[in-house]
């Protein structure tokens, strides 16, 4: 194609010589000849420039030649673009169905919070309008005090559940994910139904452990009765003593699993009440001491005079809970110690036993309900199975932990981690007047 | 070239300024919101405690007030603002002392939700005050997502629904006087719901406020103390106007 572009070129400036060589001076004819062909030339890139511009409105010029092909270049690579262009226009719009499908709402945020883009999930859970939210800043338009705290907080591990000021009987957990630089997505999802289910389970428990109470004191006061009773026969001595202890046994896990449903239906943070722990584990211990089946040492380690702020009521259970544990399973040999100390990052109550001891799989599941270490036996040492989940709970109401170390064998220390905002320090006043 | 530097510097930090103050208004919307709802929740569900953290926690509300308060002087004495963004400062102005007074007005509520509470509950559940209440709750949000969306239309339309939280009012005003009269044991009862409903009428008044703020804000026009058929046709008016 070039060589024939070349030799036309070479034909033309010829022709200009030899017309030139004929008639008049060389010179003229070969530039009159030059000048035609780069007329022709410029007439060719003025059709093609106009047709580029107006590509979508006109045909292609009629060109052969070097023009044409150029022509035909430019029209390959711009069918090849048109191609690549709707393939991505219809991959966008696919992936535009498929999140405007999800059940659940999608909010994609700027690294400032603005609304770049959300699903229709999204506007109808929280009530957006397209395209007038678009650009707005998302705290502008869910501005539930929690969701600011959480959206300029660093914590997106777990999702925030609010009640949508719009739909008040509805429950969102909303969830930010970071990605990229900067921006996040922002998952709402509907979890209105569990949260009934679960608050319908925690009535269920608590409503189920009432009703159960009231047929429980009939029978544990005719057991007493009978107990007593001199004209009974001796035979039954046994069996009913048996009874006794169970019907016990069973107020005693009603009376826990009342408090496990108190703790949970108090949702949120525990009072801050001052309350004087050492006080309250000198009585303990006392308590302690005076149970039959103790082991044979018993010690109190007071190392600090700080209280806490938070329900007594709730600290003095958690106490309890983990020292009649420790008292319980703990051979007539053996020492338990009870420790209370303050550092610099928090408070700490633990018990030390030189008991049994605790398998290692078994720790991870200690605190969940009615979660037995050794089945048989525990149910033999009587207890309901709550003590440690009540534990649990008060401690995070508490915003505190519960940390177990245990060597099979050896012992078990169970500690209470409390943090810094939590300690009382009682008022100075007592020392200095002393 | 560096003047045109200096100016462009100075509007973003006015900007920023601006935006920033309108974020703590919002930010105290939430929260004022939020103070609703649960007076609201502790009247329905006889919820004492509740009633009584709303009632404590009224003074984050003025906090909140005395702040963007002042925020909006600072703007004003080193920016001098002009035209728009002058009504953005005085329509915040405004606007907050409105929530502060929804503020108020929750407290109460809180205040004699927790004492109602130890009293006997009617057999209704205040199923007339919830509803009022749900009303003018929305009333409010609506309010407050005009102001963030700078939504004039909303406004409107959200400023006409006072008329149906005033009707509302006066139907439960109506219902607690036949109470009282059929038995006059309700009576001390009754006082107390006729205080709550009376709270709630004029949060829904304040959130109409917000609402002509909103108006003020977007077109300039202070369309206080006139009907809203007549804002209605000048509203529609400047939009037709914009869109040609």
């Amino acid at each position: 194609m070039w060589t024939f572009a070349l030799a036309r070129l070479a034909g033309i400036l010829f022709l200009g010589l030899i017309l030139g060589l004929l008639v008049g001076p060389v010179w003229l004819w070969v530039l009159a000849a030059a000048c035609i062909y780069l007329g022709w030339q410029l007439l060719n890139l003025h059709r093609l420039d106009r047709w580029l511009r107006l590509r979508s409105q006109i045909d292609p010029p009629p060109l052969g030649g070097i023009w044409g092909d150029v022509i035909a270049q430019v029209v390959r690579l711009h069918r090849r673009k048109q191609y690549h262009k709707q393939r991505l226009i219809q991959l966008f719009r696919e992936l535009r169905r498929s999140t405007a499908a999800l059940p659940d709402g999608v909010i994609i945020l700027s690294p400032q919070s603005d609304i770049v883009w959300f699903n229709r999930q999204a506007a109808r859970l929280l009530g957006l309008k397209r395209p007038i939210d678009i650009g707005l800043r998302v705290d502008n338009l869910i501005r539930a005090p929690e969701f600011v705290h959480y959206l300029h907080g660093e914590d997106f591990a777990l999702p925030l559940i609010i009640r949508p000021p719009v739909q008040m009987d509805l429950y969102l957990a909303l969830q930010l994910v970071p990605y990229g630089a900067g921006q996040s997505l922002l998952l709402v999802r509907d979890v209105t139904r569990q949260m009934r289910l679960e608050a319908m389970r925690k009535d269920f428990v608590a409503n189920a452990s009432h009703e159960l109470r009231t047929p429980l004191t009939v029978i544990s006061g005719y057991l007493d009765t009978l107990a007593d009773d001199p004209s009974i026969d001796q035979s039954w001595t046994g069996p009913i003593r048996d009874m006794r202890a169970q019907a016990q046994r069973m107020n005693a896990i009603i009376a826990d699993l009342l408090e496990l449903s108190r703790l949970e239906a108090s949702d949120g943070e525990a009072p801050r009440e001052p309350i004087e722990v050492p006080r309250m584990l000198e009585r303990l211990y006392r308590d302690a001491l005076a149970r039959s089946d103790r082991p044979r040492q018993v010690e109190l380690n007071l190392e600090s005079t700080h209280g806490l702020f938070g329900a007594s009521h709730e600290i003095e259970s958690t106490f309890t809970n983990l020292l009649v544990n420790a008292l319980k399973y703990t051979p007539a040999d053996g020492s338990v110690r009870i420790r209370w100390w303050v550092d610099e990052e928090g408070a700490y109550f633990s018990v030390t036993d030189t008991g049994i001891g605790i398998p290692s799989e078994h720790i991870p599941r200690l605190t969940e309900r009615f979660y037995r270490v050794d089945a048989g036996r525990s149910r033999g040492q009587g207890g309901s199975g709550l003590g440690l989940a009540i534990a649990k709970h008060a401690l995070q109401r508490h915003d505190g932990w519960l940390e177990v170390e245990s060597v099979e064998g050896k012992g078990s220390t169970f500690t209470c981690h409390f943090p810094l905002q939590r300690i009382w320090k009682p008022a100075v006043r007592a020392v200095a007047s002393a | 070239m560096e003047t045109a530097d200096l100016t462009h510097h100075i509007s973003k930090r006015f900007n920023e300024d601006l935006e920033k103050v309108r974020n703590q208004v919002l930010q105290m919307g939430g929260f004022v919101e939020q103070q609703l709802h649960k007076a609201i929740t502790a009247l329905v569900e006889g919820d004492s405690r509740l009633g009584e953290s709303v009632a404590t926690d009224d003074y984050k509300v003025n906090g909140m007030e005395v702040s963007i308060d002042e925020e909006c002087s600072r703007i004003l004495a080193l920016r001098a603002p002009a035209a728009g963004d002058l009504r953005v400062i005085v329509a915040i102005i405004k606007t907050i002392t409105d929530l502060e007074r929804i503020g108020d007005e929750g407290e109460k509520i809180g205040y004699i939700a927790s004492r109602l509470a130890t009293m006997e509950r009617p057999a209704d559940k205040y199923r007339e005050v919830k509803h009022l209440g749900r009303q003018v709750a929305q009333m409010v949000h609506d309010a407050l997502d005009a102001f963030a969306r700078m939504d004039s239309q909303a406004a409107l339309k959200t400023a006409q629904e006072d008329r149906m939280v005033d009707e509302e009012y006066e139907a439960i005003q109506r219902q607690c006087m036949t109470f009282m009269m059929e038995d006059p044991r309700t009576i001390r009862r009754a006082l107390e719901i006729m205080w709550i409903v009376r709270s709630l009428e004029r949060i829904g008044d304040h959130a109409k406020n917000i609402c002509e703020y909103v108006i003020y804000m977007v077109h300039g026009k202070d369309i206080r103390h006139t009907s809203l058929e007549d804002v209605a046709k000048q509203i529609d008016q400047a939009h037709s106007l914009a869109r040609r």
